[in-house]
């Protein structure tokens, strides 16, 4: 087309010293001829005199939306700007190809547009990127120089059209094409560029780069970028991976979980937790009701440390002997290690992985352990020692006294073997 | 203040399916004579909280440091034996959150992640069941003795 070069002639010419406005209006008039005809008064569009406000829109032409005169303002003042800054460019460079999908006046004025407001500054320096030139190639048109142009033009693009640009381009030249000037700059390539055709006819911006999608949607002609999409079900993440296997883990340790809580009903996950919850709190109260329950005083525990001085003496002898000599020995020991000290006895019979229990517990005791053991319940070794013991400080009224029962206990399984029984007549001799 | 149980190292040979009952008991019974020796008859809800307090401290001694439940029982237990401050209310659970009730149910489990905290609620029960058997035990046979 011969006007919009001529234009660009004019634009050359003018554009060097000349005043903005003059500059500008050149432009524009440059266009006027070559405007078609349904578009209406360029500088109508185009806010000439920038420092005045704008008439309206003139949205003669179907399709064709044009910004409010604001941002066509804002643009034209950046132009101007630039236009002192623009090193010059070849009109190759600059020649905006683009090729919109189905309006042809839309795709015509669109293309004086850029090219008439593209080209101008041409003189200015060459540092002005951004926004010209924006080789945009797009659709069937020219696909080969857009793709130099693109290339060429997309660090340009880049750095200094930030996105308040962007709007005032996205409104001035329709909407589709501002989204193709941000698309061009976020994500320039060359099949992203190729597919902003889509975006002009579909109007209002989509700001983030939908490139492909748009063009998936729209049947462009060139292929999109491929996609790299996990599907359902698959692991190819190393995430869901490890997610897999969190599960799993979790799946584990609730069915361990259900083992311990007595509940009838364990097919829901979720009531399943709900029964977790409930034994646990069922359990702290029952600690603390026991605890409250066993102030009946002294006179409770009393009976669980029983002075056994008076029957131990016979009983012990005869029962030690019957056990195994090495049980004898260390119980010797320990309560040698009782006279002096009950902590050092303590700690002698850790050692050796035994402890002492009251006698009357000894029931108690190896029954709940049976309980967990699969043995028979109430086979326990258990040895007496000859003396009683006492506690290191006690000097209460009733001081109590640990009996002293030895219970071995072997590997793992508590092994008890059966002994003399002396709980229940033992515990007798209460202390009062 | 609280004597409730010395941090003896226990080299026990039984391998740890869980606690050992007799270990639990023996700790149980040598706090609770301590808390019977100690405590004035004439403030019986101070000594149901002791008694409580040794119930949990034999329980995390038992299972050993090596639980994040039992250290944090422990930690709770020096922490409070220091300020001298009430022992620590259950929090009422209204379950909005399932995870979140067991959080403030298990000591310990606000730091941990949920797998961690399923684990421990395991632990805890195990060592909870048994310290209830225990207590019952004792109960039971002190009223079977007859006083």
């Amino acid at each position: 087309m011969a006007a919009p070069h001529v234009a660009l002639q004019e634009l050359q010419n003018g554009g060097g010293g000349a005043d903005r406005d003059d500059f500008f209006d050149q432009m524009i008039s440059g266009l006027a001829p070559a405007w078609p005809p349904g578009l209406g008064d360029p500088k109508l569009l185009f806010g000439v005199g920038v420092g005045g406000k704008a008439p309206e829109v003139a949205s003669a032409t179907e399709g064709v939306r044009y910004v409010p005169y604001d941002e066509s303002s804002l643009l034209a003042s950046r132009l101007r700007q630039q236009e002192a800054t623009r090193g010059g460019r070849s009109l190759t460079e600059t020649s905006m190809l683009l090729q919109l999908g189905h309006h042809s006046h839309h795709q015509a004025q669109q293309q004086l547009l850029l090219q008439s407001i593209a080209q101008p500054p041409p003189a200015g320096g060459g540092d002005s990127r951004g926004f010209l030139p924006l080789p945009l190639s797009l659709g069937s048109g020219g696909s080969g120089d857009s793709g130099l142009l693109v290339d060429r033009s997309r660090d340009e693009v880049d750095a200094p059209f930030k996105s308040p640009h962007l709007t005032e381009a996205e409104g001035l030249y329709s909407n589709g094409f501002g989204g193709s000037l941000q698309r061009a700059i976020q994500a320039p390539t060359q099949q992203q560029l190729l597919h902003h055709p889509q975006n002009y006819g579909m109007g209002q911006g989509t700001r983030t780069g939908t490139a492909a999608a748009s063009a998936s949607a729209c049947g462009v002609t060139a292929p999109p970028r491929p996609r790299v999409r996990a599907r359902r079900g698959q692991a190819t993440d190393p995430h869901s991976i490890a997610e897999r296997l969190r599960r799993e883990r979790i799946a584990e340790r609730m069915k361990a979980l259900q083992e311990l809580v007595p509940s009838g009903n364990k097919a829901d996950k979720a009531l399943m937790l709900d029964e977790i919850i409930d034994y646990v709190k069922f359990l702290q109260l029952q600690v603390k009701v026991l605890s409250m329950s066993r102030l009946g005083g002294a006179a409770a525990v009393a009976p669980l440390v029983a002075d056994m001085s008076s029957e131990n003496g016979a009983r012990a002898d005869g029962a030690v002997g019957g056990d195994d000599g090495s049980l004898t020995a260390a119980e010797h020991q320990v309560a040698k290690l009782m006279e002096e000290d009950m902590g050092s006895a303590m700690q002698y019979l850790q050692g050796k992985g035994l402890c002492l229990i009251p006698i009357s517990l000894v029931s108690a005791i190896s029954s709940a352990a049976a309980a967990c053991h699969p043995r028979p319940p109430g086979s326990g070794c258990l040895g007496q020692l000859n003396r009683p013991t006492h506690h290191a400080a006690g000097d209460a009224p009733a001081s109590p006294t640990i009996s002293a029962l030895t219970v071995q206990s072997t590997n793992g399984s508590g092994t008890e073997a059966d002994a003399p029984w002396p709980a229940g007549s033992k515990d007798g001799a209460a202390i009062p | 203040m609280d004597s409730k149980g010395s941090a003896c190292s226990n080299p026990n040979p039984n391998p740890t399916f869980g606690p050992s009952k007799l270990m639990l008991a023996f700790r149980f019974l040598r706090a609770l004579s301590i808390v019977h020796r100690t405590t004035p008859a004439s403030s019986p809800t101070c000594r149901g909280r002791r008694i409580e307090r040794a119930a949990y401290a034999s329980m995390a001694y038992s299972a050993g440091t090596s639980r994040a439940w039992s250290r944090a029982v422990l930690r709770r237990l020096h922490h409070r034996a220091r300020r001298r401050a009430v022992a620590p209310r259950r929090l009422s659970t209204t379950a909005g959150n399932r995870a979140e009730a067991l959080r403030r149910l298990v000591p310990g489990g606000a730091g941990m992640d949920y797998c961690t905290l399923l684990e421990e609620t395991a632990d805890y029960t195990k060592c909870l069941s048994m310290q209830v058997e225990l207590m019952q035990g004792i109960v039971d046979s002190a009223s079977s003795n007859g006083r």
